[in-house]
């Protein structure tokens, strides 16, 4: 079955607010909680679907406007039924200048014999912002089909004003790899990849290098700069809500610190408009003094990494 | 000038360009003792060319190769670069990619100048490129006349030659063991060899997630005798 979700988002008025969006069957479209509670907006994107079945295909396009803020979530963890043929995903995202897009969905949870691709085209300005995860697990482990998946494959291509600036590409095959040991799973069930990318990535690198300092015993994990304006952390697991919840966790301190850029930059251009007015009126070159506002303590960010249940080694 | 011996040297282990500098996450490996002996040596070296180098460096070689026979331009040349760059996440793997591939390409330079290889290096240095040693190394074998299956199996030679040296000092594993690994492993690397130019396109870096969060996990390790 084809299928397609559109989503569009503009700012008006000080507020991200949908404009034009379009989904068909099995998907719905809808606000998160109350729609005008926050000056970004949340939307969810549920079906009715029990999960994908062979020969889906879905399409979701994604448009944040200029200065536009949206969240997008997921109902539950993403089913791939067993499969002949294989089903695919396609989502394209165009982040606007100064727009800012977090969406870190469910697990995939590939069951026996299914075949999946998802493909991911982003597109950002200038100066947009992403935080993106994506979790996949290896099946549905009690039913005791673990790894008996037949193909799972993943390809994230992020470009900044046209130009490539990350790739992911993960192929999952388990009959031809050996998946569970060394290199692949290691012993692990579960495994997440988190993208941030923002001019300022660098910035939030050095912030990762002093928060995420303690190893847990239950996630392994690893982060890097990988270009100029892209951190990633990449994380092995045992818990599908585990390495949800981490992830929720890490783009919720993305998206707070992004905030914080963006006031910072409006506040910066708040007190050189004044000083500029000013020099007009005495005619005399007044030292610029940059306000910041207050950031927050590094034991509040500490705190806030820690994840409910997670033990540490 | 002999294809065979320049070869050979310029894919000489102790070749001066700082390869065993390098241990592209496996200190990772041995600190966290997942590779503590012969066996897991060989297990490591295993995986990694067939399911980690055959998707990314050795198809890198394989893409930049292809350039070279059909006379690319610099745009392409460039194109490849920035795609190599792109699929190399963890910076301290990116980063012995473009330092190699700047002290192979002055050297070698040095050796016998490459116009290809000379503007390959320019690009670099006046930072239009990034750098890759996997290309660097293509171009100049090519313009040397070594053979395309002769230059990619010295490449996954050296890479394995690497990988048990490195396990030879840290594991430690005996040198008879890594020797052995290294001759055991010769049918792999003609296989891969020979499937080298099926490799679909869309697999080109292809990413083994444990190996690439043990080469981020590198860069915290508390004691580093590497620098990747």
């Amino acid at each position: 079955m084809d299928s397609k979700i559109v989503l569009n988002v503009a700012k008006e008025d000080g507020r991200s607010r949908l404009k034009e969006s379009y989904h068909n069957a099995p998907y719905k479209l809808t606000h998160y909680g109350a729609a005008g509670l926050t000056n970004h907006l949340e939307m969810i994107i549920m079906s009715a679907s029990p999960g994908i079945m062979d020969t889906d295909y879905l399409h979701i396009d994604v448009h944040v406007k200029k200065d536009a803020q949206l969240k997008l979530f997921t109902q539950s963890f993403n089913k791939l039924h067993p499969m002949k043929t294989g089903a695919r995903q396609h989502t394209d995202v165009h982040v606007g200048a100064g727009g800012l897009f977090h969406y870190i969905p469910h697990p995939v949870t590939p069951f026996k014999d299914s075949i999946f691709k998802a493909s991911n085209h982003i597109h950002l300005a200038e100066d947009a912002v992403l935080m993106w995860g994506d979790i996949i697990s290896v099946g549905r482990i009690h039913m005791k089909e673990a790894f008996e998946f037949d193909s799972l494959h993943t390809q994230t291509k992020i470009f900044r004003q046209g130009k490539l600036s990350f790739i992911d590409n993960q192929l999952l095959r388990p009959k031809s790899q050996p998946i569970q040991k060394m290199l692949f799973f290691e012993g692990y069930t579960h495994q997440a990849t988190f993208v941030f990318s923002a001019l300022f990535a660098q910035e939030l690198k050095y912030e990762l290098d002093e928060i995420l300092t303690v190893e847990y015993n239950d996630i392994s994990y690893g982060f890097t700069q990988a270009s100029k304006d892209v951190v990633i952390l990449r994380a092995l697991g045992t818990d599908g809500e585990l390495l949800y919840d981490f992830l929720h966790m890490l783009g919720q301190l993305c998206w707070d610190f992004t905030q914080h850029k963006f006031s910072e930059r409006k506040e910066d251009t708040a007190v050189e408009a004044i000083t500029e007015d000013e020099k007009s009126k005495t005619g005399e070159i007044t030292v610029i003094e940059h306000r910041k506002p207050r950031r927050k303590s590094k034991r509040e960010l500490v705190d806030a990494v820690v994840v409910e249940g997670t033990n540490y080694a | 000038m002999n294809p065979l011996l320049t070869l050979m040297q310029i894919n000489d282990s102790v070749f001066p360009i700082g390869g065993f500098t390098h241990s592209y996450g496996l200190e990772t490996y041995i600190n966290k003792e997942i590779v503590h002996d012969a066996k897991t040596a060989k297990e490591y070296a295993q995986t990694l060319l067939e399911h980690s180098f055959y998707y990314n460096d050795a198809a890198f070689f394989h893409k930049a190769w292809q350039l070279c026979e059909s006379r690319a331009t610099r745009k392409k040349i460039a194109e490849l670069d920035a795609l190599i760059t792109a699929f190399k996440a963890p910076y301290e793997i990116r980063d012995a990619s473009k330092k190699l591939g700047i002290r192979f390409l002055k050297l070698t330079e040095k050796l016998k100048p490459v116009k290809r290889c000379s503007a390959y290096l320019k690009a670099i240095n006046a930072q239009e490129q990034h750098g890759h040693y996997a290309m660097a190394f293509a171009m100049f074998a090519h313009a040397q006349e070594i053979s395309y299956s002769d230059a990619l199996s010295a490449f996954y030679y050296n890479s394995l030659n690497g990988i048990m040296t490195n396990c030879a000092k840290l594991v430690p594993i005996s040198q008879m063991d890594a020797q052995q690994i290294l001759f055991k492993l010769q049918p792999l690397i003609n296989k891969l060899v020979g499937l080298q130019p099926e490799l679909d396109d869309d697999l080109i870096g292809n990413c083994c997630i444990a190996q690439d969060i043990r080469c981020m996990q590198h860069e915290k390790l508390y004691t580093r005798i590497y620098i990747s």
